[in-house]
């Protein structure tokens, strides 16, 4: 085991540097101190600095973090802005060999006094370890010549990162475009979005921000809506009647097919085409957007907004091949032996689940089959009473869907009680604002026929066991308690898998859940030009997810069709290496004011039952600018110091 | 009503408000440089820091934006205030040495010559002039550049846009370094702001024949109050 010379790591001081023997371990060192061949020698974060090689130079590393917080930096306020500058310059002056006997005592100065009094958090907390390092190590500022001898000049890896932006799959930089915002930049927070996010009208109302639940505002009072701040620059876009700027770099490059026009499959082909590829995406639908498009009711997602956003990630030269089903009207060998260098497989998890339970005859219509059918056009018979089985979204956005389309009685039956419902807490208090009921703790048992049509539903009550895999208390059948309900129509949601015929007898390893296997950072499977991501990969998930998994991609097989390997990047290295620290404790934060949370407006009830008008609307442009000043902007900076190329 | 104490004394404030207001009312007087009472505050120059203190909590802060809270205990001359604002001026000072507001300020504060140098830059980035161009004149024309990950700006910076600019001077009335400076020579106004010369040219005065006005500005008045263009033919003096 590598023994820690010294840490100050959350505040807690072990300082093995005179011992030669017993030393003190460091508990709770979030991250390995090696990975993927690398060492660490030392690491500063806004959490500590902890060195493992007393041999570091330990100023000069944090001359090189400082020069990283400095580009954060925002100025917004004089003392972060112009304190670290200061700080900065005299550290570069110490390193030169010019220092002077005031510059530790000023350095201490302007550190605390930055710490005490900054706009927001940044600057603050990140000059932390720096004041560590002037305490504790004081002799390496003093003594430079001797300090610069110690060693070979270490190799310093960065990561930036924000509980918020850890917290997001696709590690949006949401610090950054709410700044934008407050600052009425829109132009260029949506540029910025778009740097990790294609769909970003979609994402500003469809996701189900992961971000929001790990947002450091929560310990104040509530988290920032970041989700409806990222939809005010995309709706900007829209009414300033803008057009994006996309920069693709010299198209020309190798030929790659996109299996799937669903998110992950649009995030990949948007970076490909960006980076040059010539991209074709296949489809068996008619329309692009995958689930987005056939599954997601047009009340949380206007197609207008989802269409505007394909169009622009279709005109940087994508070509879309709709009604085509890989495996069917063409095979994977067949795209293979087009040209295609490489293959994204992004085909969602569309095959609907048994709901076991005996059926005959009609009135029985899967999820996702009944939304699509809703979405794509489709007449679908309404129907007085009906039946939804599941606690998913899916099973919400049928009920919310039915009572728009004027079904009189909307039930949702669920096997567990609401603490275990996996839909998202708002979308369930909207469907029983709009009249939706749910039944907890009940199951179907079989479904009641007359003349082959269904007629009721016998169902059986439910309590609640021990809990399972998921961690969800499992329900458990309660004998005798079987009971009926008379309905016309029962919709089972519970749930899709992938569909994998495509890839069925070819060498690409599949897990028994019937998902496809990748290298999760890289998104290859183990046919070296087969790269998949999204649903099929990770089975039912979200937006965000799939955007995810089509932007890893996109850096894998760029990197594959470039030498021949698809090894990540230094940066995806780093990201893997430090995703275990834990972002939300900070040490000594000043007082921060509470400030109210500004929601969007939602649609009046009355008017939701009309149609299938979105509900929820826009945050105002002067709303924006007060949501986006609650962010403390808690960007983390973490240096590593590793051993140097030589 | 809400009740705070600041420096001791018992201040009744009105919800909604500032630390800063409140104490304005009280007569206690907190020096500023980026507050101004009809602007959003910004919270950026740091010169209004004060200590507060509630539940058990003690930290600074500034008083243009700090909202009060019942209960809060407010110090406005502690040490640690003043080591504070010694601090944010001092900094300033070192970047602007030549304003007289800032050598005021540092003055008043007991802030001699900064201990360290800055390159000189006209603005301070205190946003008066953007807040001012947003909230007062409702034009935008001025917006603030932050530095930050994949933002590609080596400096933050305030940004005029001619585009935009309807140039009214507002901007240059509220600069408190004089980094926005005006003048009107013959029919032509300039304004010289840190990120370059914008140039108007002026309407003469059909009576006097002075030129009294940018016409942008009047073609501006005109269209967002829908008014009578022969209104502004002439000058205010020489209106009846
Ligand atoms: C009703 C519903 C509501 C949802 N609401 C949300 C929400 O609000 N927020 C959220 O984050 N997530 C939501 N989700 C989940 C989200 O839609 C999915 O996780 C996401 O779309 C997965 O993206 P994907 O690109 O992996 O696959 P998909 O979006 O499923 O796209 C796959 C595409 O591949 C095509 N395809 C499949 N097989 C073939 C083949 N052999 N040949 C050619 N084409 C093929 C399909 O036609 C489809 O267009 C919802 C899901 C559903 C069903
Ligand atoms: S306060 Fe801002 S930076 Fe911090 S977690 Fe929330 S959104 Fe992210
Ligand atoms: S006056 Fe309060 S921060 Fe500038």
């Amino acid at each position: 085991m590598n023994r820690v010379v010294f840490s100050s790591w959350g505040g807690n001081i072990v300082d093995n540097r005179r011992k030669t023997a017993g030393y003190t371990p460091v508990e709770n060192l979030e991250f390995p101190l090696e990975h993927n061949g690398h060492r660490v020698r030392a690491f500063m974060s806004w959490w500590g600095l902890v060195v493992v090689d007393e041999k570091i130079n330990v100023a000069d590393m944090t001359h090189a973090y400082l020069k990283e917080v400095q580009k954060l930096s925002c100025g917004e306020c004089s003392v972060g802005y112009l304190g670290i500058r200061v700080m900065l310059d005299t550290l570069t002056r110490i390193l030169g060999g010019k220092g002077t006997e005031n510059d530790i005592a000023l350095l201490r100065w302007l550190g605390n006094g930055i710490k005490a009094n900054t706009k927001c958090d940044f600057c603050a907390l990140a000059l932390t370890p720096v004041l560590d390092s002037l305490k504790y190590y004081e002799g390496k500022y003093t003594k430079i010549k001797a300090a610069q001898k110690s060693l070979a000049k270490p190799a310093y890896l960065t990561r930036i990162t924000a509980p918020c932006m850890e917290a997001c799959p696709a590690h949006q930089d949401a610090p950054g475009y709410i700044e934008l915002i407050n600052n009425r930049r829109y132009e260029e927070a949506l540029a910025l979005i778009r740097q990790t996010n294609c769909l970003p009208g979609t994402m500003g109302r469809a996701c189900f921000a992961f971000c929001e639940e790990n947002c450091t505002r929560q310990d104040i009072d509530k988290p920032v809506s970041i989700r409806a701040l990222k939809r005010v620059p995309a709706d900007y876009e829209v009414t300033a009647a803008l057009e994006p700027e996309a920069k693709v770099k010299k198209a020309g490059g190798d030929k790659v097919a996109v299996i799937g026009a669903g998110p992950a499959g649009l995030a990949a082909s948007y970076n490909l085409a960006l980076k040059g590829y010539r991209v074709t995406i296949y489809d068996e639908q008619p329309s692009v957007g995958g689930m987005a498009w056939v599954g997601i009711p047009a009340f949380r997602l206007p197609r207008n907004v989802l269409g505007r956003e394909v169009d622009i990630i279709k005109k940087l030269g994508i070509d879309v091949r709709l009604n085509t089903r890989v495996g069917k009207d063409i095979t994977l060998e067949q795209l293979l032996k087009q040209g295609f260098k490489a293959v994204f497989i992004a085909t969602g998890a569309h095959a609907g689940r048994e709901l076991g339970i005996e059926v005959e005859g009609g009135g029985v219509v899967d999820g996702v089959e009944f939304l699509r059918d809703v979405n794509m056009g489709q007449k679908v018979a309404v129907k007085k009473r009906v039946i939804i089985v599941g606690g998913g979204n899916v099973a919400v956005d049928c009920a919310r869907t039915c009572l728009r389309l004027g079904f009189k009685e909307v039930i949702i039956l669920y096997r567990r009680s609401r603490a275990e419902m996996p839909a998202r807490e708002e979308e369930i208090e909207a469907a029983e604002a709009e009249g939706a009921k749910i039944h907890y703790l009940a199951a179907p048992v079989k479904a009641l026929t007359e003349g082959g049509k269904v007629t009721g539903v016998e169902c059986i009550r439910m309590k609640l066991g021990e809990p399972d895999d998921s961690g969800r208390r499992s329900p458990i059948p309660i004998e005798g308690s079987e009971f009926t309900v008379g309905t016309d129509m029962i919709i089972p949601a519970i749930g899709e898998k992938p569909d994998l015929s495509l890839i069925e007898g070819k060498s690409i390893d599949t897990t028994k859940w019937g998902t496809i296997v990748v290298d999760a950072p890289t998104g290859q499977t183990s046919l070296p030009a087969v790269f998949a991501g999204g649903d099929c990969v990770s089975g039912p998930a979200t937006l965000v997810e799939a955007i995810a998994a089509g932007n890893k991609a996109a850096r894998g097989i760029d990197r594959y069709l470039k030498s021949g390997r698809a090894t990540p990047p230094e940066e995806q290295v780093v990201e893997d290496w430090l995703h275990d620290v834990a972002l939300n404790h900070q040490r000594d934060g000043n007082i921060v004011a509470k400030k109210e949370r500004q929601s969007p407006e939602q649609l009046p009830i009355v008017k939701r039952k009309l149609g299938f008008d979105e509900v929820e609307q826009c945050l105002t442009l002067e709303m924006a600018a007060k949501e986006a000043e609650r962010c403390l902007r808690c960007y983390r900076v973490m240096l590593l110091a590793v051993d140097g190329k030589k | 009503m809400i009740k705070l104490t600041i420096d001791g004394k018992k201040v009744a404030a009105e919800e909604g408000g500032t630390i800063l207001d409140a104490a304005n009312q009280a007569g206690i007087r907190i020096p500023t440089l980026c507050s101004h009472e009809s602007l959003r505050p910004a919270g950026a120059c740091r010169v209004c820091t004060v200590e507060i203190a509630t539940n058990g909590a003690k930290s600074l802060t500034t008083a243009c934006d700090y909202p009060v809270e019942a209960g809060l205990k407010v110090s406005t001359t502690s040490e640690k205030v003043m080591e504070a604002r010694r601090l944010a001026v001092e900094l300033l000072l070192a970047q602007r040495p030549h304003s007289s507001k800032l050598q005021e300020l540092a003055r008043k504060l007991g802030v001699k010559q900064p201990r360290f140098v800055l390159a000189e830059q006209e603005c301070i980035l205190c946003q008066l002039c953007v807040r001012t161009c947003q909230e007062i004149v409702d034009v935008e024309a001025i917006t603030f550049v932050a530095q930050g990950k994949d933002r590609g700006v080596a400096e933050p910076t305030v940004v005029h846009s001619l585009d935009k600019c309807i140039g009214c001077d507002a901007c240059a009335y509220v600069c408190p370094t004089e980094s926005i400076t005006v003048t009107d020579i013959g029919d032509t106004r300039t304004i010289n702001t840190p990120s370059g010369k914008l140039e108007f040219k002026l309407k003469q005065c059909q009576v006097c024949g002075k030129y009294w006005a940018p016409e942008k500005q009047l073609d501006y008045i005109i269209e967002k109050w829908h008014l009578e263009p022969e209104l502004f033919a002439t000058c205010p003096d020489c209106r009846d």
